[in-house]
């Protein structure tokens, strides 16, 4: 592979895939170290690929199992995984009041996501790959993605309700008081 | 679909747009612009959905990463192992096969046989654009086929065993000794490979076939068995007969 198409291949996916590593390892200097890493492995390996066209999704592959690789067994986001689920899909957030926020607040919302849902999550909100190519990239089937956005999805809306509540300025409404009293 | 259905699938929609033309998502569309109520739903997922997008693309990238990348890169390619380059790689790809096929030559029989050469043969060609050929009996070889006027299913003055000692390319295909060159003619490149007549079941006429974009056409004389190779499709090969 030419230094041109290994630039190009760095200036097109490096943001997303730092984004996507900065999600699943919540913390800028391994985010940084994974990013290198993929890139890395594509220096080495990528031109057994035969299309070029199929980089973006090895790329994105390839970095999640290299953060498999490297987190320690056990060490999964949980915080939300007590709160039943019928309650997370009761919680409401206007896109205002995302719109609001600042994107590190986001970006730490998202890091409190269970991780199962965490990396689909990331990588549909980069938009970077279809619902099919996470399953590809991923490993899980096309249905599993469906089921783990939606979950994650609703544990994101509640994180972000509760850290816009923190804030007198939002308005984060709940259906029930008994799902208001959970979060509050 | 009902509406809760529909919402399960509208969930993996792309904020951007992206998703438009996935067919998977087609009905669930269609059911958002009939239903109103799931309509205003959708509008609203799509609307926070965009907002989650934007702010996650803005967090910003440490300076410095991206030259790191760069430099990184050029250090692992720069010592890959030789038996990591490409040209090694696909060598050893092709050895493979070849051996496999030859596995399967012994097991099959004559007409098989032909299907597995044409197949390695498409598999040769669509491997490397222009293989070398050395020595003159190639040269010579290269040169006649080269001329416009040369007509491929006439009979062409082939000693294998020179080709062969004189270095010309020599592929071994399930035990079968096959010579190849490449030579340039009407704007495209064509693979020629050539084998002593098989005793028993050679096509009558040109059989024509194709694999990944490559084409091949495969004919005899009354010493030979010949197969020609080229992207340019069955239509370039013909005009060469």
């Amino acid at each position: 592979m030419s230094d041109d198409t290994f630039s190009q291949l760095v200036d097109l996916y490096y943001p997303s895939l730092y984004r996507f590593a900065l999600s699943l390892a919540r913390s800028e200097a391994d985010a940084c170290d994974l990013a290198q890493q993929t890139f890395y492995v594509w220096a080495k390996k990528g031109h057994a690929l035969r299309e070029t066209a199929k980089a973006k999704s090895w790329l994105f592959t390839t970095l999640y199992r290299e953060f498999l690789r490297g987190r320690r067994r056990g060490d999964r986001m949980t915080a939300l995984d007590t709160v039943p689920e019928k309650e997370l899909e009761d919680v409401t957030l206007a896109p205002e009041t995302v719109a609001s926020m600042d994107g590190g607040v986001v970006m730490a919302a998202l890091q409190e996501v269970d991780e199962i849902f965490r990396a689909p999550l990331s990588l549909f909100y980069l938009e970077d790959l279809s619902y099919q190519e996470i399953a590809e990239a991923l490993d899980v089937p096309a249905g599993t993605v469906m089921s783990r956005l939606s979950r994650g999805k609703a544990q994101l809306r509640a994180r972000l309700a509760s850290r816009s509540a923190a804030s007198p300025s939002n308005v984060v409404s709940f259906q029930n008081s008994k799902t208001k009293a959970s979060h509050g | 679909m009902d509406n809760q259905e529909a919402k399960f699938i509208l969930k993996a929609y792309r904020p951007g747009g992206a998703d438009a033309g996935l067919a998977v998502f087609g009905g669930a569309l269609a059911q958002a612009a009939r239903d109103p109520a799931l309509h205003d739903w959708f509008e609203r997922e799509q609307a926070r959905d965009r907002a989650v997008a934007a702010k996650l693309k803005s967090v910003p990238i440490p300076a410095g990463l991206r030259a790191s990348i760069l430099a990184g890169g050029k250090m692992s390619a720069a010592h890959r192992s030789w038996w990591q380059q490409p040209t090694w790689l696909a060598l050893a790809a092709s050895i493979a096969i070849l051996l496999s096929t030859a596995v399967a030559w012994q097991l099959r029989g004559p007409r098989a046989d032909l299907n597995q050469l044409t197949a390695q043969i498409l598999d040769d060609a669509a491997h490397e654009e222009r293989h070398g050929s050395h020595g003159r009996a190639a040269s010579q070889l290269v040169a006649l086929v080269s001329q416009s006027t040369t007509k491929m299913s006439a009979p062409l003055p082939i000693d294998l065993s020179r080709l062969k000692t004189d270095g010309c390319r020599v592929l071994n295909i399930g035990g079968h000794e096959v010579m190849e060159v490449c030579f340039e003619r009407n704007g495209g490149v064509f693979h020629l490979y050539v084998m002593t007549r098989p005793s028993r079941d050679v096509p009558s006429s040109p059989r024509f076939a194709a694999q990944n974009g490559v084409h091949s056409v495969m004919w005899t004389d009354a010493q030979h068995l010949y197969v020609m190779a080229s992207d340019k499709g069955d239509d370039a090969l013909k005009a060469l007969l």
